[in-house]
């Protein structure tokens, strides 16, 4: 039997086909806290974060538990920001194990899946569960969530506003403060947005160290990039 | 797991445990000495500065490299833990000091990553 994930009625593992045809318009992964996504707020069949519709999400955190059923595993992913939240993976029932082995409580893990909300409670169905090997990807999806977001605000600021110029996120010669979060335009300094787009586009797995970035941003001082 | 795990415990680093006397936190540091007892040890955060964290049981294992705890600020600014978990580094180290700059914009941006 499946089991009912959505107000859609996607009862089998098998509707995740069903989904993509139906959510094609959000293209987005979105990395989130799980704090965000239990405030996320229900349309219909949809859920807006910051007025932006969200589906496919990615959250970091570690299992608190596991349960492995016949069709599904149910694990709780906690990341500190609220209360675990019950992530579900469909498991493929021929497959004697490899890619669906159940990974153990105490384990940091990237889970890419999509919102859902049965009865308000909401959960993840999960299409990716991966161990984290390397404990930075934890530290950087921090900075993404908190860039993704701030990206969002803004983006919903300049449809509201209309055609206007305005800086990206990356580099801005504005010289806003934007250290304060009520700043609706630039919610970074400039000095701010560039340090964290380093960061982001790191190719190295391991992340920037201070003097990396030191090196990249020759006019900042060590004092302004800390 | 006590009850503290169903609620927000926010990222710390030690400057910041004044402010948070009597809140559930989560703190990750390295491990920089541990008391015989095995009730207590000290973590250095990624600013090289120290937080002691209190157990009430004593450790029954081996603890070293980076540790992430969860607990309560006591009225001493150190941290009663309820769990911990060390953080793998067997492919990659841990840029503790990455974090750290990590905790600050979390606490600047919180609007962008609420606790709770």
């Amino acid at each position: 039997g499946g089991y009912t994930q959505s107000p859609g009625g996607f009862g089998s593992p098998a509707g995740t086909q069903a989904e993509k045809k139906q959510r094609t318009r959000t293209q987005n992964i979105v990395p989130c806290t799980v704090s965000q996504l239990l405030a996320a707020e229900q349309v219909d069949e949809s859920f807006r974060i910051r007025n932006v519709e969200i589906s496919q999400v990615t959250i970091v955190g570690i299992v608190r538990h596991a349960e492995k059923a016949p069709t599904n595993i149910l694990y709780k992913v906690d990341d500190m920001t609220a209360a675990p939240m019950d992530v579900r993976q469909w498991v493929d029932t021929d497959e004697a194990g490899g890619e669906n082995a159940v990974v153990p409580p105490g384990t940091y893990v990237k889970v890419a899946g999509h919102l859902r909300s049965f009865q308000n409670k909401k959960s993840l169905v999960a299409f990716k569960i991966m161990p984290l090997e390397n404990m930075n990807e934890f530290t950087t999806h921090i900075l993404e969530i908190i860039n993704a977001h701030v990206v969002l605000r803004r983006n919903l600021m300049e449809a509201s506003r209309g055609p206007q110029a305005f800086p990206s996120a990356g580099v801005s010669d504005m010289g806003s403060y934007g250290g304060v979060c009520s700043m609706p335009l630039n919610g970074l300094t400039a000095h701010q947005s560039q340090v964290l787009n380093l960061i982001k586009n790191c190719p190295v797995p391991e992340g920037m160290s201070l003097q990396e970035l030191k090196a990249q941003l020759h006019s900042m001082s060590m004092s302004t990039i800390k | 797991m006590g009850d503290i795990h169903d609620g927000p415990r926010k990222r710390i680093a030690t400057a910041h445990l004044a402010q948070h006397i009597g809140q559930p936190v989560c703190f990750v540091g390295r491990v920089e000495k541990i008391h015989p007892s095995g009730k207590l040890f000290v973590l250095s955060d990624g600013e090289g500065k120290h937080t002691t964290v209190e157990l009430s049981e004593p450790l029954d294992e081996e603890i070293s490299g980076v540790i992430e705890v969860v607990g309560r600020v006591t009225n001493q600014a150190t941290i009663m833990c309820m769990s911990y978990i060390q953080f793998r580094e067997d492919k990659s180290p841990f840029d503790l000091e990455l974090y750290n700059e990590a905790i600050k914009i979390i606490h600047e941006f919180h609007e962008y990553f609420p606790f709770g």
